[in-house]
Protein backbone atom coordinates (compact mmCIF):
# COMPACT_ATOMS: atom_id res chain seq x y z
CA UNK A 1 0.00 0.00 0.00
CA UNK A 2 2.35 1.95 1.46
CA UNK A 3 4.77 2.08 -1.78
CA UNK A 4 1.86 3.54 -4.39
CA UNK A 5 3.05 6.90 -2.47
CA UNK A 6 5.17 8.27 -3.96
CA UNK A 7 5.99 11.02 -2.05
CA UNK A 8 4.30 11.97 1.47
CA UNK A 9 2.71 15.00 2.83
CA UNK A 10 4.84 17.05 5.24
CA UNK A 11 8.54 18.45 5.65
CA UNK A 12 11.46 15.59 5.31
CA UNK A 13 14.10 16.43 7.80
CA UNK A 14 17.28 14.42 7.59
CA UNK A 15 20.86 14.34 9.31
CA UNK A 16 21.61 17.66 7.67
CA UNK A 17 18.86 19.61 9.17
CA UNK A 18 19.19 18.31 12.53
CA UNK A 19 23.29 18.37 12.83
CA UNK A 20 24.01 21.93 10.66
CA UNK A 21 21.13 23.71 12.78
CA UNK A 22 18.54 24.24 9.53
CA UNK A 23 15.76 23.71 12.15
CA UNK A 24 15.31 24.77 15.60
CA UNK A 25 15.58 22.39 17.85
CA UNK A 26 15.70 20.80 21.98
CA UNK A 27 18.14 18.50 22.30
CA UNK A 28 18.03 16.27 25.57
CA UNK A 29 19.34 13.37 27.54
CA UNK A 30 17.42 11.61 30.22
CA UNK A 31 19.58 10.73 33.43
CA UNK A 32 18.53 6.79 32.66
CA UNK A 33 20.96 5.01 34.88
CA UNK A 34 20.15 1.58 36.64
CA UNK A 35 22.21 -0.99 38.33
CA UNK A 36 20.93 -4.97 38.40
CA UNK A 37 22.63 -7.10 41.02
CA UNK A 38 24.10 -10.19 39.76
CA UNK A 39 22.63 -12.55 42.12
CA UNK A 40 24.66 -15.73 43.85
CA UNK A 41 26.13 -17.57 41.32
CA UNK A 42 26.99 -15.00 38.21
CA UNK A 43 28.43 -13.29 41.54
CA UNK A 44 30.79 -15.95 42.38
CA UNK A 45 31.82 -16.44 38.28
CA UNK A 46 32.21 -12.96 37.97
CA UNK A 47 34.72 -12.54 41.23
CA UNK A 48 36.37 -16.01 39.29
CA UNK A 49 36.56 -14.22 36.10
CA UNK A 50 38.72 -11.63 38.21
CA UNK A 51 40.91 -14.19 39.08
CA UNK A 52 41.04 -16.22 35.46
CA UNK A 53 39.44 -18.93 36.20
CA UNK A 54 35.62 -20.10 35.14
CA UNK A 55 33.68 -21.66 37.63
CA UNK A 56 30.70 -24.19 37.45
CA UNK A 57 28.14 -24.97 39.51
CA UNK A 58 27.50 -28.93 39.62
CA UNK A 59 23.80 -30.98 40.38
CA UNK A 60 24.33 -34.44 41.69
CA UNK A 61 20.29 -35.12 40.40
CA UNK A 62 21.19 -35.06 36.36
CA UNK A 63 25.06 -35.09 36.90
CA UNK A 64 25.60 -31.84 34.98
CA UNK A 65 28.16 -29.11 34.89
CA UNK A 66 25.96 -25.93 34.74
CA UNK A 67 27.75 -23.33 33.04
CA UNK A 68 27.52 -20.55 33.40
CA UNK A 69 27.33 -21.14 37.06
CA UNK A 70 23.19 -21.21 38.68
CA UNK A 71 22.46 -22.10 42.08
CA UNK A 72 18.98 -23.74 40.87
CA UNK A 73 18.77 -26.58 38.21
CA UNK A 74 15.90 -26.23 36.03
CA UNK A 75 15.57 -29.57 35.07
CA UNK A 76 16.13 -31.28 38.44
CA UNK A 77 13.83 -28.52 40.33
CA UNK A 78 16.54 -28.81 43.05
CA UNK A 79 19.24 -26.18 44.61
CA UNK A 80 22.64 -26.95 42.84
CA UNK A 81 25.24 -28.85 44.94
CA UNK A 82 29.38 -27.97 44.32
CA UNK A 83 30.98 -25.63 42.74
CA UNK A 84 33.86 -27.07 40.21
CA UNK A 85 36.75 -25.22 38.01
CA UNK A 86 36.16 -25.74 34.18
CA UNK A 87 38.96 -25.38 31.76
CA UNK A 88 39.30 -21.83 29.41
CA UNK A 89 39.33 -24.34 26.21
CA UNK A 90 36.29 -25.14 24.49
CA UNK A 91 34.43 -25.65 20.82
CA UNK A 92 32.68 -23.56 18.92
CA UNK A 93 29.29 -24.13 19.15
CA UNK A 94 27.80 -21.59 16.60
CA UNK A 95 28.90 -17.96 15.62
CA UNK A 96 27.95 -14.90 13.62
CA UNK A 97 30.35 -12.56 10.93
CA UNK A 98 29.09 -9.38 12.27
CA UNK A 99 29.09 -6.48 10.18
CA UNK A 100 27.23 -4.12 12.86
CA UNK A 101 29.30 -3.29 16.01
CA UNK A 102 27.65 -3.33 19.90
CA UNK A 103 26.26 -0.05 19.13
CA UNK A 104 24.53 -1.37 15.40
CA UNK A 105 27.30 1.04 13.54
CA UNK A 106 27.93 -0.54 10.30
CA UNK A 107 31.98 -1.41 10.09
CA UNK A 108 33.71 -2.46 7.82
CA UNK A 109 35.82 -5.58 9.49
CA UNK A 110 33.98 -7.59 10.66
CA UNK A 111 33.60 -8.40 14.11
CA UNK A 112 33.48 -12.21 14.84
CA UNK A 113 31.18 -13.56 17.48
CA UNK A 114 29.11 -16.57 18.72
CA UNK A 115 29.15 -19.51 21.43
CA UNK A 116 31.85 -21.89 22.92
CA UNK A 117 30.82 -24.88 24.97
CA UNK A 118 33.78 -25.54 27.49
CA UNK A 119 35.81 -28.29 28.38
CA UNK A 120 34.99 -29.26 31.87
CA UNK A 121 31.23 -28.58 31.17
CA UNK A 122 27.88 -30.99 30.31
CA UNK A 123 27.77 -30.55 26.28
CA UNK A 124 26.74 -27.44 24.95
CA UNK A 125 27.26 -24.94 28.10
CA UNK A 126 29.47 -22.42 27.61
CA UNK A 127 29.48 -18.59 27.02
CA UNK A 128 29.02 -16.04 24.08
CA UNK A 129 32.19 -14.17 23.46
CA UNK A 130 34.50 -12.87 20.51
CA UNK A 131 36.84 -14.69 18.52
CA UNK A 132 40.33 -13.38 17.82
CA UNK A 133 43.78 -14.12 15.67
CA UNK A 134 41.54 -15.72 13.17
CA UNK A 135 39.60 -14.61 10.10
CA UNK A 136 36.47 -15.01 8.50
CA UNK A 137 37.78 -17.63 6.19
CA UNK A 138 38.95 -19.54 9.01
CA UNK A 139 36.33 -19.56 11.70
CA UNK A 140 34.11 -22.82 11.83
CA UNK A 141 31.54 -24.94 13.92
CA UNK A 142 33.78 -27.82 16.02
CA UNK A 143 37.05 -25.59 16.15
CA UNK A 144 38.82 -25.63 19.07
CA UNK A 145 39.35 -22.69 21.10
CA UNK A 146 41.31 -21.15 24.15
CA UNK A 147 40.52 -17.79 26.64
CA UNK A 148 42.73 -15.43 25.53
CA UNK A 149 42.53 -13.22 29.12
CA UNK A 150 43.37 -9.69 30.17
CA UNK A 151 46.53 -9.05 31.99
CA UNK A 152 44.96 -9.29 36.12
CA UNK A 153 45.31 -5.15 36.69
CA UNK A 154 43.26 -4.87 34.09
CA UNK A 155 40.64 -7.34 34.95
CA UNK A 156 37.28 -5.96 37.00
CA UNK A 157 35.16 -8.64 37.12
CA UNK A 158 33.34 -8.80 33.88
CA UNK A 159 32.95 -11.03 30.48
CA UNK A 160 35.20 -9.13 29.12
CA UNK A 161 38.31 -10.06 31.18
CA UNK A 162 38.43 -12.99 28.63
CA UNK A 163 39.30 -10.42 25.75
CA UNK A 164 38.30 -13.52 23.34
CA UNK A 165 38.61 -16.76 22.45
CA UNK A 166 42.11 -18.01 19.85
CA UNK A 167 42.51 -20.87 17.80
CA UNK A 168 44.30 -23.61 20.07
CA UNK A 169 47.33 -24.16 18.72
CA UNK A 170 48.71 -27.86 17.80
CA UNK A 171 49.82 -29.70 20.66
CA UNK A 172 48.09 -27.41 23.33
CA UNK A 173 45.88 -29.13 26.39
CA UNK B 1 14.26 -26.13 50.38
CA UNK B 2 16.57 -23.19 51.18
CA UNK B 3 20.23 -22.90 50.31
CA UNK B 4 22.79 -23.90 52.45
CA UNK B 5 25.93 -21.82 50.60
CA UNK B 6 24.72 -18.14 50.64
CA UNK B 7 26.99 -15.02 50.10
CA UNK B 8 26.70 -12.93 53.46
CA UNK B 9 29.47 -10.92 52.35
CA UNK B 10 27.20 -8.19 50.07
CA UNK B 11 30.73 -6.49 49.02
CA UNK B 12 30.57 -9.83 47.41
CA UNK B 13 27.97 -9.58 45.17
CA UNK B 14 28.22 -8.23 42.07
CA UNK B 15 26.23 -5.70 39.84
CA UNK B 16 25.70 -3.86 36.55
CA UNK B 17 26.17 -0.65 36.08
CA UNK B 18 24.21 0.69 32.99
CA UNK B 19 24.00 4.03 31.39
CA UNK B 20 21.00 4.55 28.92
CA UNK B 21 22.24 6.40 26.01
CA UNK B 22 19.20 8.04 25.17
CA UNK B 23 19.76 11.16 23.32
CA UNK B 24 16.87 12.77 21.70
CA UNK B 25 16.23 15.76 19.02
CA UNK B 26 13.33 17.38 19.41
CA UNK B 27 11.87 19.68 16.31
CA UNK B 28 10.26 22.39 16.88
CA UNK B 29 7.51 21.97 14.18
CA UNK B 30 6.19 24.10 11.23
CA UNK B 31 4.74 26.86 13.32
CA UNK B 32 6.94 26.42 15.99
CA UNK B 33 9.75 27.07 13.82
CA UNK B 34 8.35 30.75 12.55
CA UNK B 35 7.84 31.24 16.12
CA UNK B 36 11.64 30.38 16.97
CA UNK B 37 13.51 31.69 14.30
CA UNK B 38 11.75 35.17 14.83
CA UNK B 39 12.98 35.08 18.23
CA UNK B 40 16.37 34.13 17.41
CA UNK B 41 17.00 36.65 14.08
CA UNK B 42 14.74 39.47 15.02
CA UNK B 43 14.18 39.26 18.65
CA UNK B 44 10.21 39.76 17.88
CA UNK B 45 7.32 37.57 19.66
CA UNK B 46 4.70 35.89 17.44
CA UNK B 47 1.61 34.41 17.93
CA UNK B 48 -0.54 33.33 15.28
CA UNK B 49 -4.33 34.71 14.24
CA UNK B 50 -7.00 32.41 13.42
CA UNK B 51 -8.91 34.35 10.43
CA UNK B 52 -12.54 32.10 11.30
CA UNK B 53 -12.53 32.70 15.05
CA UNK B 54 -10.92 36.39 15.47
CA UNK B 55 -8.74 35.02 18.15
CA UNK B 56 -4.52 35.34 18.71
CA UNK B 57 -2.86 32.36 19.83
CA UNK B 58 0.51 31.94 21.77
CA UNK B 59 2.55 30.05 21.13
CA UNK B 60 1.78 30.07 17.37
CA UNK B 61 0.32 26.31 16.04
CA UNK B 62 -0.31 25.22 12.91
CA UNK B 63 -4.10 24.50 13.33
CA UNK B 64 -6.81 26.42 15.42
CA UNK B 65 -7.82 24.50 18.02
CA UNK B 66 -11.50 25.66 18.17
CA UNK B 67 -12.19 25.38 14.13
CA UNK B 68 -9.26 23.42 12.62
CA UNK B 69 -8.75 26.49 10.33
CA UNK B 70 -4.76 26.09 8.83
CA UNK B 71 -3.33 29.50 10.51
CA UNK B 72 -0.52 31.28 9.03
CA UNK B 73 -1.05 34.48 9.61
CA UNK B 74 1.34 35.77 12.28
CA UNK B 75 0.88 38.85 14.61
CA UNK B 76 3.41 40.00 17.09
CA UNK B 77 3.32 40.10 20.59
CA UNK B 78 2.83 43.31 22.83
CA UNK B 79 6.00 44.13 24.46
CA UNK B 80 4.36 44.57 28.18
CA UNK B 81 2.76 41.16 29.64
CA UNK B 82 0.70 40.32 32.71
CA UNK B 83 1.72 38.10 35.09
CA UNK B 84 -1.47 35.50 35.19
CA UNK B 85 0.29 32.95 37.39
CA UNK B 86 3.16 32.18 39.89
CA UNK B 87 5.19 29.39 41.20
CA UNK B 88 8.56 29.54 43.30
CA UNK B 89 10.91 26.31 42.47
CA UNK B 90 13.08 24.94 45.71
CA UNK B 91 14.26 22.29 43.62
CA UNK B 92 15.79 21.73 40.08
CA UNK B 93 13.90 19.62 37.62
CA UNK B 94 16.11 16.44 38.82
CA UNK B 95 14.84 16.97 42.33
CA UNK B 96 17.56 18.60 44.32
CA UNK B 97 17.62 21.51 46.06
CA UNK B 98 18.36 25.00 44.31
CA UNK B 99 21.11 27.56 45.84
CA UNK B 100 17.90 29.95 45.72
CA UNK B 101 14.51 29.72 45.10
CA UNK B 102 13.30 30.24 41.27
CA UNK B 103 10.45 32.62 40.27
CA UNK B 104 8.64 30.99 37.22
CA UNK B 105 5.39 32.93 35.84
CA UNK B 106 2.45 32.07 33.30
CA UNK B 107 2.69 35.51 31.59
CA UNK B 108 -0.35 36.39 29.35
CA UNK B 109 -0.71 39.39 26.85
CA UNK B 110 -3.27 41.83 25.82
CA UNK B 111 -5.38 41.32 22.68
CA UNK B 112 -3.61 37.39 22.46
CA UNK B 113 -6.96 35.90 23.53
CA UNK B 114 -5.55 32.29 23.85
CA UNK B 115 -2.20 31.49 25.60
CA UNK B 116 1.22 32.87 26.60
CA UNK B 117 4.20 31.85 28.04
CA UNK B 118 5.89 30.13 30.69
CA UNK B 119 9.09 31.15 31.61
CA UNK B 120 11.60 32.21 34.48
CA UNK B 121 10.18 35.62 36.55
CA UNK B 122 13.43 37.93 36.94
CA UNK B 123 12.52 39.16 40.54
CA UNK B 124 12.88 37.97 43.90
CA UNK B 125 10.33 35.73 45.16
CA UNK B 126 8.44 38.12 47.91
CA UNK B 127 8.15 40.37 44.84
CA UNK B 128 6.27 37.75 42.57
CA UNK B 129 2.51 38.92 42.26
CA UNK B 130 -0.07 38.39 40.00
CA UNK B 131 -0.76 41.49 37.80
CA UNK B 132 2.56 42.53 37.71
CA UNK B 133 3.58 43.85 34.39
CA UNK B 134 6.70 42.22 32.96
CA UNK B 135 8.60 42.48 29.60
CA UNK B 136 10.91 39.73 28.28
CA UNK B 137 14.75 40.14 28.36
CA UNK B 138 16.37 39.04 25.67
CA UNK B 139 19.82 37.60 25.32
CA UNK B 140 22.42 39.08 23.17
CA UNK B 141 21.53 38.59 19.45
CA UNK B 142 24.85 36.82 19.24
CA UNK B 143 23.95 34.14 21.76
CA UNK B 144 20.28 32.84 21.11
CA UNK B 145 19.94 29.76 19.51
CA UNK B 146 16.76 29.77 18.66
CA UNK B 147 15.28 27.85 21.90
CA UNK B 148 12.58 29.62 24.71
CA UNK B 149 16.03 30.26 26.34
CA UNK B 150 16.57 32.78 23.80
CA UNK B 151 14.72 35.15 25.84
CA UNK B 152 16.54 34.80 29.58
CA UNK B 153 13.06 35.58 31.52
CA UNK B 154 10.72 38.29 32.85
CA UNK B 155 11.25 41.10 34.28
CA UNK B 156 8.83 44.15 35.96
CA UNK B 157 8.00 46.10 33.09
CA UNK B 158 8.56 49.33 35.14
CA UNK B 159 12.95 48.61 35.46
CA UNK B 160 13.34 49.34 31.72
CA UNK B 161 13.73 52.68 30.71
Amino acid sequence: MTSRIAKFPGVELGSKEFYEGKVTQVRSRPDARYEFSAGEAISRFLEEMQKGKLIARTCNGCRRVLFPPRMFCEQCYRPTDEWRYIRDTGTIETFSISYLDRDAKRITEPILVGVVSLDGASPKMGMMHYFGEMTKEDIRIGMRVKAVWKPPEERKGSVLDIRYFRPLKEGEA
Amino acid sequence: MTFLERTTDVKRLRHVDVDMSVDYIYTSGIAGEVFFKALRDEGRILAVRCPVCKVNQLPPRMFCERCFTELKDFVDVPAEGRVAAVTVAKLDRRGRPLPSPEVFAFVTFKGIQVGGLIHRLLVLPEKAKVGLAVRARLKPKEARTGTILDIEGFEPAASQP
